[in-house]
């Protein structure tokens, strides 16, 4: 069984958390030098397999065109780009990067207060970011400053004043029939 | 002045009429009978059974979609041009059943004799171009648009080679007496009792062939009406009767160019042995004579579906550079040497050597030119998307 | 009356027609506006969202194992690698172990779904470039043949929701080797027929090469992946470079392209289809008897709190889920990261400059899923 699979191999498991918080990220703040950047080794808040890295806003698109100009370890490559509501604690906008060459994966991302939700665009850095911005905007109301085209992607192009996956949206009949237990029972399952 | 049918005396416009009453009446049933055959034949490329529900083996297939064609609402777009958009189908259809006139069926059956047969033949059939495009132009609609000015573009492009194709074979006619040379169909396709004319001019015969399928918009020449791009082209806005007309038009086109073609390079009813057997018996060789012309287009019909089961697409840009720079070209070069053997008295072996050579070339520089990657024809701007919304 | 000088007489502008969103090749809700001058394009507008149904919402309300329908609509096509992205996400997040025999026979699924989805793509891309029917008609045949032995196994034709965090929902069928390796037989068949009816074809090959050419730095500039990423030239395949499942133990090529235009990102994808049958193949040597779901799997999935992206090579690229969990019985947030959204994104880069009839062969060579998108 190889370690990929997840396996509660508590050594493997360590040994590549390892890797990670030291080799790769090694890398990574050699490219990040001169931005408050961190490591997230939080047991609560950390992936389970890639290095997550947190950035302060002002400086998110500074550090990631210096992941993607980055010897050796360049992370050019934007897998996905979105947000993640944490309600009054604020918004996370979350980076996948990956580098074509090394095969190396790092997670950047930068938390955006609640009342603020306003971050410079990627798409300087790559055309990638452009409908993944998009959508993060009409669905959190991420603001990505300096966007070259800021109009809604996938919802009606005048519904911008809804964000539906906040979690502050509602998804009423749903939640009414699975979410709140009244479909099934916590020992039902 | 007096005509006579069956061998009936009758007033010659009378007969002229019930000619061609009959000739419409007759297209319509083989049409249908197209149609069906088409389908099937189709369906058994792609392995499927084609129809087979409506009647024994879905042969009422047809009639029954011309039933229904004919029972649906005929809509015109509220933008379309009343005029325009409801006289196009016309000018589709009646250009294309003018061409019966001069059609020879077998030796004596044809509505008319004409002199300059061939040439009307040519003149008329290509009035229809203008019915598309007025089709294209007055529905208002920009995929209609694009398909007319597509087909009006393709039909003056392969209108040319086709023409002179027919032309490179007029000129070599050997008539009674040493003359070379006829317009007449009739006398065309009586002077191929003992060898066909594809055999002389395989070239012209190719481009007869390249150019029948553009002429009549089937794959892979299908640019005007392409399904997957202009979804129909000029008949997207039409329906029920009107559009009907242009299908009916069609294929009754499909019908008669395949006729020409089995007219002009087949040998029609003349060969093989077509004089031969109605000198034995008349009936038989009446009967003899209509096989031979329906089996030779039914020939070219059959390629004709093979080729729409089997290819792809042509672009318009690989289109028209195929027509103006390979087609047109080799046509010229068969009609000039043509004109060399008739000048200098050659045997008629010249003939088939330089049009087999020419086809030869042909094959070559389609070959050569399919595998080169097309340039981009305009420059990418690189900018993000959205730069351009207005 | 001011009278027009000869620049405004002649004055030519671009006409814009509109594509979609219901339009025989844009292969489900898209629309596309295409800026045309002549019949070149100069402008393109995409637009989607036709299909966005709030997957990702959705699946924030569910249970675990919940989600996995959810994931089956997202990718119609190749609903094998959908789930398997996701579940593999949520067993890497709860820690959970999953048999070796369920993990094999995921690998076949997830194989023999690639192989029908580009048979999908074959048939539906001969369509568009103008082939009347009969690739399509071809190609389905071949894909019927193998979604029968989905249906033999799961039940459904599309909607299978086979895959359980943990492994499967049950049993495959006792015939299963032999059925597969029936379908392998067809599919090995179906490969031949298409090189031959669309590789070898002349117009095929006059329409296709060229065209809608990407270069390598500007495919990863604009994140597509996949086979359209590896026909520009970029060994990226996530079978071998991310290793998940036993892809390290079977032995498969990357297969690239060189010109990144439309005739190389149909001929990857046919070559994958090769590739695919050798996997089959191997899988079906490695798979032994054994349990399918792991013999303590609780009975209310809990993960610990974390987050996870997980990325599986689906037949049209990455198929990416980042899982954000705090704890519980749900998800927090669910990102699904599709192959096409990106890949989707570069259209506008491939098609202008490009004929009208190019911008129809383009969209067909990305092979997009529209629900896939949209999600």
């Amino acid at each position: 069984m190889s370690p990929e699979e997840g396996a509660p191999d508590a050594a493997a498991d360590d040994a590549a958390r390892d890797y990670l918080e030291t080799t790769i990220w090694a890398e990574v703040d050699r490219a990040l030098s001169g931005i408050t950047a961190r490591p997230v080794t939080d047991e609560e808040e950390r992936s389970v397999i890639d290095l997550v890295v947190r950035v302060p806003p002002r400086e998110v698109v500074t550090a990631l065109r210096a992941l993607r100009d980055a010897q050796g370890m360049n992370f050019d490559y934007l897998r996905s780009l979105t947000a993640v509501d944490y309600e009054e604690e604020g918004v996370d906008v979350v980076y996948h990067l990956y580098s074509v060459e090394t095969r190396h994966n790092v997670t950047v991302k930068c938390r955006l207060a609640a009342d603020r939700l306003v971050v410079e665009s990627a798409t300087s850095v790559w055309r990638a970011a452009n409908w993944y911005e998009r959508e993060a905007q009409e669905m959190f109301g991420v603001r990505f400053e300096g966007h070259p085209d800021p109009r809604n992607l996938l919802l009606p192009e005048e519904m911008t004043d809804v964000f539906p996956l906040r979690k502050s949206h509602p998804l009423a009949e749903i939640e009414v029939l699975q979410g709140e237990g009244i479909a099934y029972e916590e020992g039902e399952l | 002045m007096n005509g006579d049918i069956f061998g009936l005396e009758i007033n010659i416009w009378l007969d002229a009429l019930v000619r061609l009453g009959l000739a419409v009446a007759l297209m319509t049933v083989v049409v249908m009978a197209l149609i069906y055959l088409e389908r099937k034949v189709i369906a058994r490329f792609q392995q499927r059974l084609g129809p087979t529900r409506t009647g024994p083996a879905g042969i009422l297939q047809s009639p029954a979609d011309a039933l229904k064609l004919l029972g649906k609402e005929d809509l015109r777009p509220k933008n379309a041009d009343p005029w325009v958009f409801e006289l196009a189908p016309y000018f589709v259809f009646i250009p294309i059943f003018l061409v019966f006139v001069a059609i020879p069926f077998a030796f004596d059956w044809q509505i008319r004799v004409l002199e300059l047969g061939l040439l009307y033949v040519l003149a008329v059939s290509s009035i229809n171009i203008v019915g598309w495009v007025m089709a294209g132009w007055g529905s208002d609609n920009r995929y209609a648009m694009l398909g007319a000015l597509r087909a009006a573009a393709q039909g003056i492009s392969y209108e040319l080679p086709l023409v002179l194709a027919l032309v490179a074979v007029a000129m070599v006619v050997s008539l009674p007496g040493d003359v070379r040379g006829s317009l007449n169909l009739v006398e065309i396709v009586a002077e191929q009792g003992h060898i066909p004319y594809i055999v002389w001019q395989p070239l012209a015969f190719a481009i007869f062939y390249i150019a029948m399928l553009a002429e009549l918009n089937r794959t892979p020449f299908d640019i005007p009406v392409g399904e997957s791009e202009v979804v129909g082209g000029p008949f997207v806005e039409y329906s029920g009767i009107r559009w009907s007309m242009f299908f009916l038009g069609e294929y009754t086109a499909l019908l008669l160019l395949s006729l020409r073609g089995a007219a002009v390079f087949l040998g029609g009813w003349a060969w093989p042995l077509g004089e031969e057997v109605a000198d034995q018996n008349a009936a038989l060789g009446l009967l003899y004579q209509f096989t031979l012309t329906a089996a030779k287009a039914g020939v070219l019909i059959f390629t004709i579906f093979w080729v729409r089961a089997t290819m792809p697409r042509l672009r318009v840009d690989q289109l028209m550079a195929f027509s103006w720079k390979v087609l047109l070209p080799l046509t010229f070069a068969q009609i000039a040497a043509n004109g060399l053997v008739l000048v200098y008295g050659w045997p008629d072996v010249v003939l088939l050597a330089a049009s087999g050579g020419g086809l030869v070339l042909l094959a070559v520089i389609i070959d050569r030119a399919v595998r080169r990657p097309t340039p981009r024809p305009g420059l990418p701007s690189g900018g993000l998307e959205g730069e351009a919304v207005r | 009356m001011v009278a027009n000088t000869p620049e405004q007489e002649f004055e030519t502008r671009e006409l814009l027609i509109n594509m979609g969103p219901q339009h025989p090749s844009t292969h489900g809700v898209f629309r596309m506006v295409l800026g045309v001058d002549g019949e070149v394009v100069t402008d393109v507008v995409p637009y989607i969202g036709y299909m966005h149904r709030g997957a990702e919402k959705l699946c924030e309300t569910m249970d675990f194992r919940q989600g996995v329908g959810y994931m089956d609509r997202t990718e119609y096509l190749a609903n094998f690698n959908a789930e398997l992205s996701y579940v593999l996400a949520v067993e890497r997040l709860a820690g959970i172990e999953v048999p070796e025999r369920a993990q094999w026979i995921r690998m076949i699924l997830c194989e023999l779904n690639r192989l029908s989805s580009h048979f999908m793509f074959t048939g539906a891309f001969g369509t568009d470039v103008g082939v009347f029917g009969t690739a399509f008609v071809y190609s389905f045949r071949e894909r019927e043949v193998i979604l029968d032995l989905f249906e033999e196994i799961t039940g459904d034709r599309l909607m299978y929701a086979y895959f359980r965090p943990g492994g499967l929902a049950w049993e495959v069928p006792e015939n299963f080797e032999t059925r597969v390796h029936e379908v392998l037989l067809s599919a090995r068949h179906g490969i031949r027929e298409m090189d031959s009816l669309l590789t070898e074809n002349e117009i095929f090959l006059a329409r296709t090469k060229g065209v809608g050419a990407i270069s390598a730095a500007d495919a990863v500039d604009w994140g597509m992946s996949g086979p359209s990423l590896r026909a520009s030239g970029v060994p990226l395949d996530l079978r071998r470079d991310d290793p998940y499942l036993y892809y390290p133990q079977v032995d498969f090529d990357v297969i690239t392209g060189e010109a990144g235009d439309v005739f190389d990102r149909y001929h990857v994808r046919l070559r994958e289809m090769r590739e695919s049958v050798r996997i089959i193949e191997q899988c079906m040597e490695h798979l032994s008897d054994g349990p399918i779901l792991p013999e303590r799997l609780p009975r209310m999935l809990r993960t610990p709190p974390g987050e996870i992206y997980e990325r599986t090579e689906a037949p049209r690229g990455e198929y990416g889920i980042y899982l954000v969990s705090r704890g519980g019985n749900r998800p927090y947030r669910l990102k699904v990261r599709s192959a096409c959204f990106s890949n989707l994104q570069a259209l506008r880069d491939m098609t202008i400059g490009h004929y009208v009839a190019d911008a129809v062969v383009i969209l067909g060579s990305i092979d997009i899923v529209l629900c896939e998108v949209d999600r």
